[in-house]
């Protein structure tokens, strides 16, 4: 197998038992195969998008929308504009590692680590994301029940939206190509957040001055600053993301010869996810002047509420159904992302082409992760807006390990062989844990001190 | 880990043979190290130097001290 490791060389010549998932996996190989020689280059890319797309536009979730809707409401159009853009170049960095570990090793990224590195640290990562999963997952049904809340609908509607299509995707007849086509035809719909930023009419000057001189810089508290800093990275690279493109990219049968529409597939996922993320923030923004950093995102129906006496009823719309598509998609991704990271470490069955009977612990997993933040947000008086916002924050603060573990993997003479990093992509993913680590730090220190009263706040 | 298709020779043969048939040559379109039964067998442990293994544990340790920070001022936060 040229240009592989040694640890993943072939081992047997004699063809050993099929599987459902290796007879699925093969059907759509064929049509790659087939899109490959005859040269048909779009739809080879169509058939190869995905992985990337999903978890760009997956983690353009319900509460980095409200954050970056709050930011734009509290401080304008300014820093935070490009600010979402270099997360999100920062996002294509360490994507574009997960997909090409993926690519070459065929393996998800909780199977390399526990078995390459053991069982400690395996489950070390498994726990940060299950945490860090459940978390945001109870997040993502918030938003949904924001965006319900405009058109009067509750809470017990949100969760029951959210359960029935996390099971209805995940059961639909054992198929990853199905199961990701459903996906990403949903994610499409974050660019109701791009609508929003057009109906509000900004003023495009402010917005392209804004992104070339990265000004005004927020003013205000330090750490209002650091929270807004790190939940925005939180809000493009999450521990999730890392665990979802590795296992979904072997899923869905990608080897070295798709690296390079692999690469397409995270680029246009970040892109897209940035133009839209920077319309929640443009359409925040209209609020800037209209008391917008008083409105509390995640309560009652927040963000489409104030936007409705701005701008008008059919952009708080708009709005309020980019909230549910937000949630939406980020529900399904998440869950997958757990159910992998679970079949991956136990070692069983961790497929969407394997049917819910051979993989009940994938499917169990899957549909268990959004059942209970499903449960929690159904809890009268729970902290709702507190978790809401600190699950990106959280999020940040463990970030540094799992990216850690995927360069070292990803520098695996071993297991990549001539797919390593290269020495200059190995600097630039250096520089982005350390710069992630010292402001998830910097946050938890100072406020862990405030909160404690060992500093005054402020 | 590995959940084969059933096959159970003597009764249906000729049409489990050419389904067999049929799925192996569809099988052809994977490369060897894709198939479940390649997957499923665990690659080699990395040798971790002292210093690599030092390193990571730090990094673990000072993970854990500002999560528990971040949690703490969310705990405080609901009072």
């Amino acid at each position: 197998m040229p240009g592989k490791g040694v640890a993943i060389a072939e081992r047997d010549l004699a063809l050993p038992p099929l599987t459902h998932e290796d007879t699925d996996r093969s059907t759509d190989r064929a049509r790659v195969n087939q899109a490959r020689q005859q040269g048909r280059r779009w739809y080879l890319l169509w058939l190869l998008v995905g992985p990337g797309i999903l978890a760009m536009l997956g983690e353009n979730d319900g509460p980095s929308m409200i954050s970056y809707a709050t930011t734009g409401a509290t401080y304008g159009l300014g820093f935070f504009l490009p600010f979402i853009v270099f997360s999100f170049a920062m996002a294509i960095v360490c994507q574009e590692m997960c997909m090409r570990v993926g690519a070459v090793t065929h393996r998800g990224y909780g199977q390399l680590v526990l078995e390459r590195f053991g069982p400690i640290w395996g489950w070390f990562g498994a726990g940060d994301l299950i945490l860090t999963n459940v978390v945001t997952l109870i997040a993502e049904f918030v938003a949904i029940r924001v965006g319900l809340a405009y058109f009067h609908l509750g809470s017990g509607v949100a969760a029951a939206l959210g359960l029935v299509l996390v099971t209805f995707t995940a059961l639909n007849g054992g198929r990853y190509w199905r199961w990701e086509r459903i996906a990403l035809g949903l994610a499409l719909f974050n660019g109701l957040f791009l609508v929003a930023a057009i109906m509000v009419k900004p003023h495009w000057g402010s917005v392209g001055h804004s992104l070339v001189t990265l000004a005004p810089f927020p003013g205000g508290s330090f750490n209002t600053l650091l929270l807004l800093v790190a939940s925005t990275i939180g809000a493009t690279v999450t521990p999730w993301m890392i665990f979802f493109q590795q296992s979904a990219s072997a899923d869905k049968g990608l080897t070295p010869r798709d690296i390079k529409q692999g690469r397409y597939d995270t680029v246009a996922g970040a892109a897209l996810a940035a133009i839209f993320g920077c319309g929640a923030l443009i359409a925040g923004a209209a609020l800037a002047t209209h008391n917008g950093s008083s409105i509390q995102g995640l309560a009652g129906a927040g963000f489409p509420g104030a936007l409705k006496s701005v701008s008008g009823g059919a952009t708080a719309t708009v709005f309020a159904l980019g909230l549910i598509e937000a949630g939406a998609v980020a529900i399904l991704t998440i869950s997958a992302s757990t159910a992998y990271a679970v079949g991956e470490c136990v070692g069983v069955t961790h497929s969407f082409n394997s049917t819910p009977r051979r993989a009940v612990l994938f499917y169990a997993s899957n549909i268990a992760a959004a059942l209970i933040a499903a449960g929690i947000i159904l809890i009268p008086g729970a902290p709702l807006l507190s978790i809401a916002l600190n699950a990106n924050v959280l999020a940040t603060v463990l970030l540094p390990m799992a990216l850690i573990f995927l360069i070292m993997l990803a520098n695996d003479r071993d297991l990549m062989g001539e797919w390593t990093n290269k020495p200059s992509t190995n600097k630039i993913a250096i520089a982005i844990v350390a710069f992630i680590s010292i402001c998830g730090a910097a946050y938890g220190i100072d406020s862990f001190l405030q909160a404690a009263h060992l500093i005054p706040a402020g | 880990m590995a959940e084969t298709h059933d096959t159970n020779p003597g009764t249906t043969e000729p049409k489990l043979r050419g389904k067999e048939r049929a799925n192996e040559e569809l099988v052809m379109f994977l490369e060897p190290d894709q198939l479940v039964a390649h997957t499923s067998v665990p690659v080699p442990r990395a040798p971790l130097s002292e210093r690599a293994r030092t390193g990571l544990w730090a990094l673990r340790v000072f993970v854990i001290l500002v999560s528990i920070m971040v949690i703490y001022t969310f705990a405080s936060q609901l009072k």
